[in-house]
C-alpha cells in the first residue's frame, strides 16, 4: 500500500502542479477562443515571468515584488508582440499563428540565454512555513499558488460574465462577426484578450520559480503539458482547460510515486484515450469549424 | 408483396444545446417517388437532410435505405450504398475543371481512387464518363473550363451531374433552385424532369411554388415536425399548410 | 516523348545538384540531401493534404533510433539498418495514425508537436537502457564495409543519398500525377464534399500520413548511418518546426521546393553559427520573417518565371505546328 502521508503530499504536489499548468495554458486557450490562433509564445511570457521574478527578487528581495513585475512584463511583452506581429496574421490560416509564435517563442528563448546566460538561477521561497493537513506537513506556498488558480478562475468568470468587455468577449467567442456587427472594435478586444493571456502566462513562471530552477529551457520543458492540457480539455474552453490541469497535475504527481520516467509520459496516454472517444477534447465545441 | 420503401425514416429526434431541431420525424418514401419537402426557415428541412445523409447523428430514431438499416453508417459509405445529395450552397473544386469534378466523383465510388501509381490523365474510359455525364447536363462543350470561371446557374448543373454520375437510387437536392435566374431555373428543372424513374428524389424546398409541378407528394415540416404530408393536391388543400406558411 | 518530359525535369534538378557538390563543401552537400528527404513528407501533408505536421522531428528520431539500435546491437550492415529505420517509421505512423487523422487541423498539428516532444523526452530519459539518453548511441565504427557503395565514406554515402532523393522525388511527382494524389489535393480543398462522393476522407489522410512519416523516417535512417551518432538531440523540440519551415521558404506543395528550401536554410544556418552561438534567436526570427514574408516561398516564386524563359521559344513555335497539322 501507498503510505497515507505520501498519498497527502502526492495530492497536494499534483494540485499545485494542476494550478501553475492552469495559468499556464489559460491564456492559449482564451486566444485560441476568441481569435482561432495558437499562441506558442505565451510559453515564452511564462519564462519571461520566471526570469523577471528571479532578477527582481534578488535586486529588492520581495519575491512577491518579483512575481507581480513578472506578470506586469508579461503582460507589457504581449502587448507588443500582438501590435506589431499578430494584428499581421489573425485574418491567415492557423498554421501561420502556429509558426510564427513558435517561431517568437525560440527566439524568445535565444533572447533570454543572451540576458541572463546558460546557468540555471535559483529562487528563494517566500513563505517557507508548513502546514499540518491529515497529520502531513504540507508547504504553504504550495497551498498558495493553488488559490491563486482558483482565484484567477474565479476572476476570469465574472470577467467574462459580469463586465461588458468580457461578455462581449465571450459573445466573440461565439462568433467574431456578431460582436463585429454590434459595433465594437474587435481588435481592441484581441488586444485586451492578449494582454490578459500573456500576463498569467507569466504570473504562471513568476509563482513556479521559486519550487524549481530559473533555466532558458523551461518554457520548452513544459511545451509538451501545455499541449495535452489544452487538447485534453479542448481548445478554447476555460472550463475544459481548468478540469484537464488539475487532471494532468495529479496524473503526473501520483504517477510519479509509482514510476517517475514513466509518470510523465502517462498524460501523454490519457490524451490519446481522450481524442479517441471525443476528438475535439472534453469540453471542446465540435461546431467550432476552422 | 408489399414494396420496400426508398427511404424509411422512424421518429427520428435531434437537439442542438435543448433546442430541438427535429421532434419525431417519420417519412416514408417510395421507389421512384418525387417527393418534396417544404417549411419555413428553422423547420429542420437542413437537419433533415443532413440526417439522412449522415453528416450528423440522431438522439434517437433510425433512417433506413432501401430497407438497409443506416442510421449509424458514416456517410461515405452511405453513398456507396446508392445516395447522393446536392447541397443549398454550391460547394465543389473551384480550381479544377469541370470534367476533374466530375471524374472526382465517379472516383469516390471506384475502388481505383486507392491507386497512388495510375495516373488520372491516362483513365479513358473514367474520363468518357465524366464527359457523358457532363453533356447530360449540356456541358460537354465547357468541360476543361475551370469551375470558377462558371456561373452559378451552370454550377448548379455540374453538381447535379456530379450526383447522378454516381447512379444514385436515392437523390437528395437541398434547394436546387435557390439563387437561380428564371432561365437558369427552367433549365434545372428540364433536367430534373428528366432523370429516370430508377432514382428516387427527395427535394427540399423553402418556397412552395417553385417546384410544386415537380413534387407527386409533398410534406410539410413547422417546428422539426412533419406537421401535413400527402400527395399534391391534399396538401395545397389542407388548411393547416396555408395556417403554416401565412401563420409563420 | 511525353516520357521524357515528364523525366526531364527530375533529371536537370539532380544534375544540378551533383554539380552542387563540386562548388560547396561534401558535408553540406549531404546535409542538404537528407534535409530535403527530411523535408519532403512534411511538403506533401501541406501543400497536398492540407495537414500540419509539427512533429515530424518525432518520426525522424524514430527512422534513426531504430536504425542505430539495429547497427549498434545487432547487425553491422548499414543497408540493412536503413531498412530497419524505414520499417521503424512505418510501424509508428501506422501506430498512431488511426488516431491522429481522425482530428480536425489545429489539434492535428498540437498532438503532433507534443509527439515530438514527448519522443524526446522518451529517448532522453525513459528509454535510457537502448537510448544511453544524451551520452547517444555511436555507431561510426560499427559500420562494415559493403561492396558497390560503402556507406561509411562520405563521397560515396553522397552518391547513394543522391540515388535515394532520386528515387523519392520520382516516387512523389508520381504520386501527385496518380489518382490518389487528386484524391489527396481534393481533401485538402473541399473535404467535407469529397465524403459525399463516396470518399473515406481518414482513409485518405491515413495513407498520406503513412506515407509522409515513412520518408521522414529515411531521412532519419540516412542521418544515423551518415553521422554515425543519434542523439536526443535529433528530435529536439527547440527544431520542431524546421520541415515547416523549410516547406514553407521553398514554396509549400511545389515538387522542387523542399531542395531549394533545404539549400537555403542550411546555408543561413551555417553562416550564421560562423558568427553567433546562440542559434535560437537566429531560427527563432529566421522563421518569424519566412512566415510574414509571404506565401509562395522561393521555388514558388522562381518556378513559373523560369518556365516561361525557358520554354518562350518553345512557346512560341507551337501555334504554328499547330496550323501545319
Amino acid at each position: 500500500m501507498i503510505d497515507a502521508h505520501l498519498l497527502t503530499s502526492g495530492i497536494i504536489f499534483g494540485l499545485s502542479l494542476g494550478s501553475i499548468f492552469f495559468l499556464m495554458t489559460v491564456g492559449l486557450s482564451l486566444c485560441f477562443g476568441l481569435m482561432r490562433i495558437i499562441s506558442l509564445d505565451q510559453l515564452l511570457y511564462y519564462s519571461l515571468g520566471a526570469y523577471v521574478t528571479y532578477s527582481i527578487s534578488h535586486a529588492t528581495s520581495y519575491v512577491w515584488l518579483g512575481v507581480l513585475a513578472g506578470a506586469v512584463v508579461g503582460g507589457l511583452a504581449a502587448f507588443a508582440v500582438e501590435r506589431l506581429l499578430y494584428r499581421r496574421i489573425y485574418e491567415r490560416d492557423i498554421t501561420f499563428s502556429m509558426i510564427t509564435s513558435f517561431g517568437m517563442l525560440i527566439a524568445g528563448i535565444g533572447a533570454i540565454k543572451y540576458i541572463w546566460g546558460l546557468t540555471p538561477r535559483p529562487v528563494s521561497v517566500p513563505i517557507t512555513a508548513e502546514v499540518d493537513i491529515l497529520g502531513t506537513l504540507v508547504p504553504i506556498y504550495r497551498l498558495v499558488i493553488i488559490g491563486a488558480a482558483f482565484v484567477v478562475y474565479a476572476g476570469i468568470w465574472l470577467f467574462l460574465n459580469r463586465t461588458m468587455v468580457g461578455k462581449a468577449i465571450r459573445a466573440g467567442i461565439e462568433n467574431v462577426e456578431h460582436v463585429e456587427g454590434l459595433g465594437i472594435n474587435v481588435y481592441r478586444l484581441f488586444a485586451v484578450t492578449f494582454i490578459i493571456a500573456g500576463t498569467l502566462s507569466a504570473l504562471a513562471g513568476g509563482l513556479y520559480a521559486p519550487l524549481i530552477m530559473v533555466d532558458p529551457q523551461m518554457g520548452l520543458d513544459v511545451l509538451a503539458f501545455a499541449f495535452m492540457v489544452v487538447i485534453i480539455g479542448g481548445l478554447g474552453s476555460i472550463k475544459g482547460t481548468f478540469v484537464s490541469a488539475f487532471l494532468v497535475g495529479q496524473v503526473v504527481s501520483l504517477g510519479s510515486l509509482a514510476y517517475a520516467p514513466l509518470a510523465q509520459m502517462a498524460p501523454f496516454a490519457i490524451m490519446l484515450v481522450v481524442l479517441l472517444v471525443k476528438p475535439t477534447g472534453l469540453y471542446g465545441s465540435p461546431l467550432l469549424k476552422r | 408483396m408489399i414494396q420496400t420503401s426508398a427511404l424509411s425514416i422512424r421518429k427520428l429526434d435531434k437537439s442542438y444545446q435543448g433546442l430541438r431541431a427535429t421532434r419525431g420525424v417519420d417519412l416514408e418514401v417510395a421507389p421512384g417517388e418525387r417527393r418534396l419537402i417544404i417549411g419555413p426557415n428553422g423547420a429542420g428541412k437542413t437537419t433533415l437532410f443532413n440526417l439522412i445523409a449522415g453528416e450528423i447523428r440522431p438522439d434517437t430514431g433510425s433512417v433506413a435505405l432501401f430497407g438497409r438499416e443506416i442510421t449509424r453508417l458514416p456517410s461515405h459509405r452511405r453513398v456507396h450504398l446508392g445516395l447522393s445529395r446536392t447541397y443549398q450552397i454550391i460547394t465543389l473544386f473551384p480550381r479544377d475543371t469541370l470534367l476533374r469534378n466530375v471524374m472526382l466523383s465517379l472516383l469516390g465510388l471506384s475502388p481505383l481512387r486507392w491507386n497512388p501509381l495510375l495516373r488520372l490523365d491516362r483513365q479513358r474510359p473514367l474520363v468518357e464518363r465524366a464527359e457523358r455525364a457532363l453533356a447530360r447536363v449540356g456541358l460537354a462543350h465547357m468541360k476543361h473550363r475551370p469551375l470558377v470561371e462558371t456561373s452559378y446557374g451552370e454550377r448548379r448543373r455540374v453538381e447535379i451531374a456530379m450526383a447522378l454520375a454516381q447512379n444514385p437510387r436515392l437523390l437528395l437536392l437541398d434547394e436546387p433552385f435557390a439563387g437561380l435566374s428564371v432561365d437558369e431555373r427552367r433549365e434545372v428543372k428540364a433536367l430534373l424532369f428528366a432523370i429516370p424513374r430508377d432514382v428516387t428524389i427527395v427535394m427540399i424546398e423553402h418556397d412552395m411554388d417553385v417546384a410544386l409541378d415537380f413534387a407527386e407528394r409533398i410534406s410539410v415540416m413547422h417546428f422539426g415536425a412533419v406537421a401535413v404530408d400527402g400527395t399534391r393536391a391534399e396538401v395545397v388543400a389542407d388548411p393547416r399548410t396555408r395556417e403554416i406558411y401565412l401563420g409563420a | 516523348m511525353n516520357a521524357f518530359r515528364w523525366w526531364r525535369g527530375l533529371v536537370s534538378a539532380f544534375g544540378l545538384l551533383y554539380l552542387l557538390r563540386l562548388l560547396l563543401p561534401l558535408p553540406f552537400a549531404n546535409e542538404v540531401i537528407i534535409f530535403s528527404i527530411y523535408t519532403i513528407g512534411c511538403n506533401f501533408l501541406l501543400g497536398h493534404v492540407g495537414l500540419i505536421s509539427f512533429g515530424q522531428p518525432a518520426y525522424l528520431a524514430v527512422g534513426a533510433y531504430a536504425t542505430a539500435s539495429y547497427l549498434y546491437y545487432f547487425g553491422t550492415n548499414p543497408y540493412v539498418g536503413i531498412l530497419m529505420g524505414v520499417a521503424g517509421g512505418l510501424a509508428a505512423s501506422l501506430f498512431v495514425g488511426p488516431f491522429f487523422v481522425r482530428l480536425r487541423g489545429d489539434y492535428f498539428a498540437l498532438v503532433n508537436l507534443a509527439l515530438a516532444v514527448i519522443v524526446f523526452y522518451l529517448t532522453q530519459n525513459v528509454l535510457v537502457a537502448i537510448t544511453h539518453g544524451d551520452n547517444g548511441l555511436l555507431i561510426v565504427d560499427r559500420l562494415s564495409r559493403t561492396p558497390v557503395l560503402d556507406l561509411s565514406r562520405p563521397n560515396q554515402f553522397f552518391i547513394f543519398a543522391l540515388l535515394i532523393a532520386f528515387a523519392v522525388w520520382a516516387f512523389y511527382k508520381y504520386l501527385d500525377d496518380s489518382i490518389y494524389g487528386a484524391c489527396c489535393l481534393a481533401a485538402k480543398i473541399n473535404e467535407n464534399k469529397l465524403r459525399f462522393l463516396g470518399y473515406d476522407d481518414r482513409g485518405i489522410r491515413l495513407l498520406a500520413f503513412v506515407i509522409a512519416n515513412t520518408t521522414t523516417a529515411l531521412a532519419g535512417a540516412m542521418y544515423a548511418v551518415y553521422l554515425g551518432f543519434v542523439s536526443p538531440e535529433i528530435t529536439s523540440p527547440a527544431r520542431a518546426a524546421d520541415p515547416l519551415v523549410v516547406t514553407i521558404l521553398g514554396g509549400v506543395g511545389t515538387l522542387y521546393g523542399p531542395i531549394v528550401g533545404a539549400v537555403v536554410y542550411t546555408g543561413m544556418m551555417d553562416l550564421a553559427s560562423k558568427f553567433m552561438s546562440n542559434w535560437e534567436l537566429i531560427i527563432g526570427i529566421v522563421l518569424v520573417f519566412v512566415m510574414l514574408a509571404g506565401e509562395k516561398g522561393i521555388w514558388g516564386t522562381l518556378e513559373p518565371r523560369l518556365k516561361r524563359a525557358l520554354l518562350s521559344p518553345a512557346a512560341g513555335s507551337r501555334p504554328i505546328k499547330g496550323a501545319s497539322r
